[in-house]
């Protein structure tokens, strides 16, 4: 009777453990994942300012005034010519789409 | 097994389990990780360990200088159009916004085995993970006699802003008209390949103005103009005809400071005014001292995908130090972007995450042809896994198609975002 007791409570804990672990591993894909795409963002950073945020008045065109999707929208436009620039053209064709999505994303104002 | 242990080892399993993320995320939070040099690389991924760590990780910047002075634009110092209080930013705010602690110091070792850093001061810290942006070593002895004239103060390289940038506008300003500014340039890689042409740009911008019978000759080691080419010959020949003479394959061997002569491997000797020699490079001191410089004894190894030094674990290198992958250049931009790589590796180890299997990297890098247009180049690398380096993305990229004010604009604001990003 107490081995049987024992053998059940020693699985469930053993299952709540195990999906303790799998929705600690899947919250920990998601920091990691979200670490990804701050990283990315971040390439933007050093003319665009920390999280987007450029200087005022710096000289460089601030985008945090941009949407995710008015962003995207002219990242894409760099990235196929249709929108004509300085270094954005050029810069714009190093990312794949998914990268520009993501960027866009993180960038974009909330 | 008997009841009683196989409850014990269920529970213990359990317990590890339950509490796997815990203790990932306290050894981000227990690790002491240090940061050895305030410059483009070390600023960033001090800032940065704190921005992505959400401001749980412990981070110390070692550093010497009171104030970060920015190399980039400095030549317009050189030219005399820009002060260095122009590039001159504070370290407070990544003790006050961003809670770094700096310590105002430079490095005399590290122990890799012991893990521990030892302060110029006397003092030893220990370490989990140690930064290393030590910048560049200028190799003196690569050019017979510079040392010597260098003490005396007779020739000045000013490739590390600072007061010899100051030293070396003094001493263009102080020539005779019709002199002449001679500035050599060392085989690369070194430190900010297109700095040497901009110079050139910003002392004739000088010379044109205030010296017009005077010369600029530029001896250059390499085959050909290493960055922005065709760029800098059409600037040269448009806006300062007659005045810059440019003589690549031209390698300085020594220089004699008594009669102002320089020395060169193949052709015969040439007398200068001023002397900017600017000899080979390599990896910043510490990083040399350190056995870190694993690639010819000048540049430290990193594998790409943290940074982290082929030869020591858990030192990362970042900067003008490293032996670099292919078309990427030695820039500050180029710093402060390998920085956030590996910062975020840091924050990822740490946590017990997989690091990020595909980071990028981008440069952009603006010249000064005279004190208001600008040309740059850029370029963006990804991480290609199969070959564990960074390759420039084909079809992207590419330089100004002429000099332009709006770039010169755009220039200022490069540098005004990435001060902040670095700083801010």
């Amino acid at each position: 009777m107490l081995a049987k007791y024992l053998k059940r409570a020693i699985l469930a804990a053993l299952y709540i453990g195990f999906s303790h672990w799998s929705s600690t591993a899947i919250a920990q894909n998601a920091e990691a994942s979200n670490l990804y795409k701050r990283g990315l963002a971040a390439t933007c950073a050093n003319c665009h300012g920390t999280d987007g945020k450029g200087v005022v008045d710096g000289g460089m065109p601030l985008i945090n005034n941009l949407t995710s999707e008015q962003m995207l929208t002219q990242l894409k436009a760099f990235k196929s010519g249709a929108r004509e620039g300085t270094i954005m053209p050029q810069l714009a064709k190093g990312y794949s789409d998914e990268q520009l999505v993501t960027i866009a994303n993180q960038l974009g104002k909330k | 097994m008997d009841r009683r242990h196989f409850i014990g080892h269920s529970a213990a399993a359990l317990g590890l389990l339950a509490g796997f993320s815990g203790h990932a995320r306290a050894n981000l939070q227990k690790a002491e990780i240090l940061v050895i040099g305030g410059g483009y690389g070390g600023a960033t991924a001090a800032k940065y360990l704190r921005l992505f760590s959400n401001n749980t990780a412990k981070v110390t910047l070692i550093e010497p200088n009171p104030t970060f002075i920015s190399c980039p634009l400095s030549n317009l110092v050189v030219g005399g159009s820009r002060t260095l209080a122009d590039l001159t930013s504070s370290y407070d705010n990544l003790s006050k916004r961003h809670g770094i602690k700096i310590i105002k110091d430079s490095v005399a070792s590290i122990d890799a085995d012991k893990k521990t850093v030892k302060l110029a001061s006397g003092k030893t810290l220990r370490y989990d993970k140690v930064v290393v942006s030590p910048g560049i070593t200028l190799m003196m002895n690569s050019i017979e006699g510079l040392a010597q004239a260098n003490k005396d103060g007779v020739t000045l390289q000013a490739w590390k802003a600072g007061p010899e940038t100051v030293a070396l506008h003094k001493q263009m300003a102080a020539m005779r008209d019709g002199g002449t500014f001679a500035i050599s340039i060392p085989e690369a890689p070194y430190r900010c390949p297109p700095g040497p042409y901009e110079r050139a740009c910003q002392v004739a911008n000088y010379l044109k103005q205030n010296k017009p019978k005077s010369k600029v000759l530029i001896l250059d080691a390499n085959q050909d103009v290493t960055s922005k080419g065709a760029l800098f010959k059409k600037v040269w020949a448009e806006q300062y005809p007659g005045m810059i003479e440019y003589l690549p394959k031209h390698n300085v061997t020594a220089v004699d400071a008594k009669t102002k002569t320089i020395k060169l491997e193949i052709q015969d000797d040439v007398k200068a005014d001023v002397l900017n020699l600017l000899p080979a490079m390599s990896a910043g001191e510490i990083a040399v001292k350190t056995g870190l410089a694993n690639s010819n004894g000048r540049w430290v190894n990193v594998n790409f995908i943290n940074f982290e030094s082929t030869a020591q674990k858990d030192i990362y290198v970042l900067g003008d130090s490293i032996q670099v992958a292919n078309a990427m250049p030695k820039s500050g931009h180029m710093a402060n972007q390998h920085a956030k790589v590996a910062a975020a590796a840091i924050v990822a180890e740490l946590s017990g995450w997989e690091v990020n299997p595909a980071p990028v990297l981008t440069n952009t890098c603006y010249s000064f042809v005279n004190d208001r247009e600008v040309v740059h180049v850029a370029s963006v690398h990804q991480y290609i896994a199969a070959e564990k380096t960074f390759k420039p993305v084909p079809g992207s990229g590419g330089v100004s198609p002429a000099p332009s004010t709006l770039e010169g604009v755009y220039a200022w604001g490069w540098a005004h975002n990435i001060w902040a990003d670095s700083l801010g």
